[in-house]
């Protein structure tokens, strides 16, 4: 898992902040964006997020206007994704379809 | 054979049940309590529920003897309700039907307390009164909507009498509600109080106000005791919904009363709702605290109907809100 903070070159006042997390399959990688990807950020303006599955990688992609903000939504993201991982560890692995 | 789990979370209460044709194989629940003087928080309701949704559920497998593959549908609430408490549900709902490889349903909260009623009742086609910490309203049945002919325009009548509760710190275990009815029970003299009902609907963040601001006053002076102040509160509070609901009933020609959410487990609100229907020759129906407090089973209810009248929420339409009116949905399970 790899965090980088840099300038954005496109928009020079924004904060960006990167989030890549292994998954132990493909599979396993589109179920967390599956469910980690649909409810909206709480209605605050100045942050935006985006998520993606490559291969077994899961990516975040944040930009925001103030760091406190980008904190609290990448400290929410976090615990929502431990949640989703604990609960793969306990009710895993994906049933044969 | 069609077994449908649910899982809610929209308040304090985390649940977790499994249903199947009708029958409740489990329902297994915690309640975040805090402490005298103080309601609960989003931040840290949803931090309670999430340490122990993934024991809830196990236990709510285990109870019902069956394995994810007997499952059918995984029903979760859609909203309304506390945002972050929301999230940390559906996040595990959603990842155990992908996990399982089943379809996933969005429930509309009110609408699982108005279809476990239902069930354990068989009131056929009643006047709902739903009464909770976060909703007030007065639902009737037409035309394959659950709509809404009266509600609080300001704040809930449990949220009334949970604030009430802070004022004078009476105990949160195992609510607040619960409480100031045992309390009540040996109030000996009515205090009057506001009465706020506006046509259809109820006002009680007048009444609010005025109990928070006198209520110290009264009993500093010796005037009267806290059990008079929640004997004249609920007195007052639940006449208001009687008359509500009554109105309701007379525009719809109704004979059927069914009081669902967790106010709905108060004796004394089924007592003077039960007079006024005696007095019109209609009958009430109210269950017992196992549904009418928030639990898991309902949302299976809900979603079992929902479900085997072919509704499924897809993955990305699984975003959960906590505004979501009872009449937004259509009733397709019913005529």
């Amino acid at each position: 898992m790899a965090g980088v903070c840099t300038e954005n070159n496109q928009a020079p006042n924004k904060l960006a902040f990167n989030l890549e997390v292994p998954f132990p399959s493909e599979c396993l990688a589109s179920i967390a964006l599956n469910s980690l990807a649909p409810d909206r950020e709480p209605r605050r303006g100045g942050i935006t997020k985006e998520l993606l599955v490559t291969g077994s990688v899961l990516t975040a992609r944040w930009t925001a206007d103030e760091a406190r903000v980008l904190r609290v939504s990448v400290g929410s993201f976090l615990d929502h994704l431990s949640l989703v991982l604990e609960t793969m560890e306990a009710f895993g692995p994906p049933a044969e379809q | 054979m069609t077994v449908v789990i649910g899982f809610e979370g929209s308040a304090n209460k985390i649940g977790v049940g499994i249903v199947r044709d009708g029958e409740v194989l489990s329902n297994p629940r915690r309640t975040y309590v805090t402490p005298p003087g103080q309601g609960f928080l989003p931040s840290e309701t949803a931090r309670h529920h999430r340490a122990v949704i993934l024991t809830v559920l196990q236990e709510a497998l285990d109870e019902a003897a069956i394995t994810p593959a007997d499952i059918d549908c995984v029903a979760y609430t859609k909203g309304p309700g506390m945002g972050a408490p929301l999230v940390t549900v559906a996040l595990v709902a959603r990842t155990v039907a992908q996990l399982w490889g089943k379809p996933l349903l969005g429930v509309n909260h009110c609408i699982g307390h108005i279809e476990m009623g239902r069930l354990i009742t068989h009131a056929s086609d009643p006047t709902v009164l739903y009464v909770s910490g976060g909703n007030t309203q007065v639902i009737a049945y037409s035309e394959r909507r659950y709509r809404i002919f009266g509600e609080t325009i300001d704040i809930a009548v449990g949220n009334c009498l949970d604030r009430f509760a802070r004022v004078l710190k009476i105990s949160n275990d195992p609510s607040p509600g619960y409480n100031i009815e045992q309390m009540a029970k040996k109030g000996t003299q009515y205090i009057e109080l506001p009465y706020a009902v506006k046509g259809m609907d109820v006002s009680f963040s007048g009444i609010l106000s005025y109990v928070e601001e006198a209520a110290h006053k009264m009993l500093d002076s010796g005037n009267c005791t806290a059990e008079d102040l929640c004997f004249s509160l609920q007195e007052t509070l639940f006449s208001m919904l009687v008359e509500i609901t009554e109105r309701a009933m007379a525009h719809c020609g109704s004979q059927e009363v069914l009081i669902v959410g967790g106010v709905g487990c108060n004796l004394r609100l089924q007592e003077m709702m039960d007079a006024m229907c005696k007095e019109r020759g209609a009958k009430l129906f109210a269950t017992d605290e196992r549904f009418c407090i928030d639990n898991g089973a309902m949302i299976a209810q809900a979603g079992w109907e929902m479900f085997r009248s072919g509704h499924v929420t897809k993955m990305p339409d699984s975003w959960i809100t906590q505004r979501y009116r009872t009449d937004e949905v259509e009733v397709t399970w019913r005529d």
